[in-house]
């Protein structure tokens, strides 16, 4: 795993942090300890060697929803400061120091290979039903949250794939190995990655198209890093997505009656996800696909785009610190237009969003409604 | 297991039993969870952005540690927390957003950090009247963002708009970028709601002006916490200016830049921004410009006419200086990048100390101090450079900002001492004040006596009345001498 960079690190130590009102763990709990500059100083005098690891530290050091708010107002470029933070974290697990409440979750996916547990049935959906694995062009891969949390995503995603003509699988899946990462089990995340490296080798195919972020910021920032580097294509579903209507393998079809209940008069609004936004610049895509559906109205979320703000389901952090992602999630809610039904494309915003009575929708059970 | 820290000004701490039985008791008033004792907590919330904390952090050791942290989240729960530390006689220092300059929140005898950045409301807008009253905890560019949703600017915009709190700015009297036509803080506050040491909550009237006696919220504003907490205030607000007019002139000497504000100042004209620079910094804010002309950057803002009539009277005020035009670019250039101070942390790391000293001056001084207070930065040895600049202005004078920085070669924190005292020794000399809008803190405490004359005196039976016990903040504004900080 890459090394701390100590100079970026002592940068943001040093600096009295103008990133302060976009750090959503700051902002909900009040706490120094976690401000941008709080945990860059406690990182910072640890690696130094001035400070050791206790839970406390680590538990403050781990708040970072990897949302990288911090950087809107950074003036150090090279500054990133939520993988200094992970790379800091990593010595601590092997000098004892853990956060109690993920063992349970880090026990899960040595065990089922997901943070969640036991798998149910395997999921597997391709466009060659009963013929052996292999020889598809692209492996859509739906991340553990999805297939704990929100199934209908999945059904919908093979839905367009197939409407699409995509050749296509989704395959049992072993966890990216992101959590592993976070909570600083180097060991677990590599053996993760060089599990899934080896199958997306054994595929065949040249297209690795996921819809979660965090699957996506792993495969592409993660792995490398990990001596995992892939060698297929890696593209973020909306983007995909997009590229798949222009291609006029997707066309816009009357939704099915009834089918857009929840939208009520139409008006939506678009949650950028924190790293589809401001990591793998995926902020138009989406918008084109909704803006291209006559009857839905986009109004956008104050701030969105780049300057999206957190919905608590960064980092994990619904499963380690879940009072804290659902007060990040209850700010978030705030900034949207109140009669929005809201629209994301992420399984954890989906998930931190869900607190109000509001209709949350992934963008890809959209394009099932309104494409064909 | 707690580490041991090497702490450079811990005077002393409250005995552990003490602690603990006010922990116990500040656990009910705010729950378990906003109170902590670990040492994540204590070591980060016992500093702020005074330059001598950066120097310590370089070398591992922190000025002082409190030896609680709470945060409450209404004024009920500071008001039982202040009484309860007032019985127990434990120090409690107020914490904001940790932006100071000057260790105002430095914990000199332990005690309890009152954190109040769960107090981040807007509790009412009141559009009609052009007021919002707002929480203290409230970070200062979220305040402005809920405001502008509702088409209105609270006007107050320093440099740590991001990084500092509404509390933390009254509690220092701060002055934004745009000060000249919104006002300095205390410009814009009408009212405060405030409690006591004893757990007394009081605010004052939310009406415009009142003349039945004077307005005693108001004498927590500048108060650093010495005297209370301050849980909210009602502040003024303006609608979301019409027309914004950016221009920019240079002088060929510093003197004729301050005339030329002098005189449109006389005028009746109130640019938002107006900020002259000397040579140098001319040169490192707009190198296109170079370093031999001083620059004058302007902002304007409101009503489009007034905005047009203001421009034209200040275009003939600082041409009759011999200004030249350099148009609008310079303006938007410092729009882009009036918050980026990055460059403080890559100096820190490679040794340098660097710091900025804001004091006021009158017109007849404004030139003179700032010699004065360059000549005197200059010859300290280590010092690199020293340049300045004035940022706020009134029709009596203006705001002289110095800032300077060193490469000492032996004790930096000796150094630092050294650069204070001569500069603020020369802004003395010159009759200037010894702060504009950073405040006190810990460290200009060494010359308040000096600032103040008897005034100092009264302000100290003030103290006395309000604060018996004399829990609140001890050690700052410079009330009484700190054994561990010395000139």
């Amino acid at each position: 795993m890459a090394e701390v960079n100590m100079e970026q690190l002592l940068n943001c130590a040093l600096c009295p942090n103008m990133c302060r009102c976009e750090c959503p763990a700051l902002q909900a709990t009040g706490r120094e300890a976690v401000a941008p500059a709080g945990k860059g100083r406690l990182a910072a005098l640890i690696n130094e060697g001035k400070l050791n690891w206790d839970e406390a530290m680590l538990e403050a050091a781990s708040y970072c929803l990897a949302c990288r708010g911090c950087t809107i107002h950074c003036p150090f470029s090279e500054l990133n400061l939520c993988d200094e933070l992970l790379f800091s974290r990593m010595p601590a697990r092997p000098q004892g120091v853990t956060l109690p409440q993920v063992d349970p979750y880090l026990n899960n996916l040595r065990k089922y290979s997901s943070p969640y547990g036991q798998k149910s049935d395997p999921v597997i959906k391709t466009n060659r039903p009963g013929e052996r694995a292999g020889g598809e062009e692209v492996i859509f891969f739906n991340g553990c949250t999805s297939l704990a949390n929100h199934p209908p995503s999945i059904e919908a995603a093979a839905s367009v794939l197939l409407k699409a003509g995509v050749s296509f699988r989704m395959t049992e899946e072993d966890c990216c190995g992101y959590p592993a990462l976070v909570w600083g089990d180097r060991e677990l995340g590599r053996q993760l990655a060089e599990e899934n490296k080896r199958k997306f080798a054994e595929s065949g195919a040249t297209l690795l198209v996921t819809n979660c972020p965090e699957c996506w910021l792993t495969f592409s920032e993660y792995y490398p890093d990990l001596e995992q580097e892939l060698s297929l294509e890696i593209i973020d579903g909306p983007s995909y997505f997009l590229r798949l209507i222009k291609e006029g393998r997707l066309e816009l079809k009357e939704p099915d009656p009834g089918s857009s209940g929840e939208l009520g008069a139409g008006v939506i609004s678009y949650h950028d996800p924190c790293i589809w936004a401001r990591t793998a610049g995926t902020i138009s895509e989406p918008r084109e696909i909704l803006q291209a559906i006559p009857g839905l109205e986009l109004n956008e979320a104050q701030p969105s785009g780049s300057l999206t703000r957190c919905c608590g389901g960064g980092s994990m952090f619904q499963l380690a610190f879940p009072d804290t992602a659902a007060a990040v999630a209850s700010r978030r809610l705030k900034e949207f237009p109140s009669e929005a039904a809201l629209v994301t494309a992420c399984p954890f915003c989906r998930e931190g969003l869900l607190q109000e009575d509001r209709p949350v929708l992934e963008l890809v059970e959209i394009l099932d409604r309104y494409f064909k | 297991m707690a580490q041991d820290m090497r702490t450079v000004l811990q005077e002393s701490r409250v005995e552990q039993a003490v602690m603990d039985r006010y922990a116990a008791e500040a656990a009910k008033i705010v729950g378990e969870n906003n109170i902590s004792a670990n040492q994540a907590d204590l070591l980060s919330a016992c500093r702020d952005y005074w330059p001598a904390n950066s120097i310590w952090m370089r070398e591992g050791v922190f000025p002082a540690l409190p030896q609680l942290v709470a945060w409450p989240k209404t004024t009920a729960q500071v008001s039982k927390l202040l009484a309860l530390a007032n019985q127990e006689k434990i120090p409690v220092t107020p914490y904001g957003e940790g932006s100071g300059a000057l260790g105002g929140v430095v914990p000199l005898r332990g005690g309890v950090t009152i954190d109040l950045k769960l107090m981040n409301k807007i509790r009412v807008l009141d559009e009609r009247n052009l007021l919002v009253t707002v929480e203290s905890g409230l970070n200062g560019a979220l305040y402005e963002e809920e405001l502008n949703r509702a088409g209105y600017t609270g006007g107050h915009f320093p440099q740590s708009l991001r990084c500092s709190s509404v509390g933390g700015w009254l509690a220092c009297r701060a002055a934004g970028q745009f000060s000249t036509r919104y006002g300095k803080i205390e410009d814009m506050a009408v009212s405060l709601e405030a409690v006591l040491p004893d757990g007394t909550v009081f605010s004052g009237r939310k009406v415009p002006r009142t003349a039945t006696g004077p307005r005693v919220d108001h004498l927590l504003l500048g108060s650093e916490g010495t005297l209370g907490i301050i849980t909210s205030a009602t502040l003024r607000i303006w609608p979301l200016p019409e027309k914004r007019h950016l221009a920019s002139y240079t002088f060929e000497k510093l003197e004729s830049g301050l005339e030329a504000i002098r005189l449109f100042m006389r005028a009746g004209t109130r640019p938002a921004v107006v900020r002259l620079y000397d040579g140098q910094e001319t040169g490192n804010h707009f190198p296109e410009l170079g370093d031999k002309r001083c620059a004058l950057i302007l902002l304007i803002e409101g009503n489009a006419r007034l905005v047009d009539a203001e421009a034209e009277v200040i275009d003939d005020c600082v041409r009759s200086e011999g200004a030249e035009s350099a148009g609008a670019e310079h303006v938007e250039h410092w729009l882009e990048k009036r918050f980026n101070i990055g460059v403080a942390s890559m100096l820190f790391q490679k040794g340098a100390v660097l710091d900025t000293i804001e004091v006021t001056t009158n017109w007849h001084n404004a030139y003179t101090t700032y010699l004065a207070m360059q000549d005197a930065l200059l010859g300290v040895e280590g010092t690199m450079l020293a340049s300045g600049h004035y940022s706020h202005v009134y029709p009596e004078g203006a705001a002289l900002y110095m800032t300077v920085v060193g490469f000492p070669g032996g004790d930096k924190i000796s150094y630092y001492k050294k650069l204070w005292q001569t500069a603020m020794e020369a802004c003395h000399k010159e009759g200037a004040a010894f702060s504009h809008h950073h405040g006190v803190g810990l460290h200009r405490g060494l010359w308040m006596t000096d600032e103040h004359g008897s005034g100092l005196e009264v302000l100290k039976k003030i103290k006395d009345a309000l604060d018996p016990e004399g829990i609140m903040n001890p050690g700052k504004l410079g009330l009484e001498e700190v054994q561990l900080w010395q000139k």
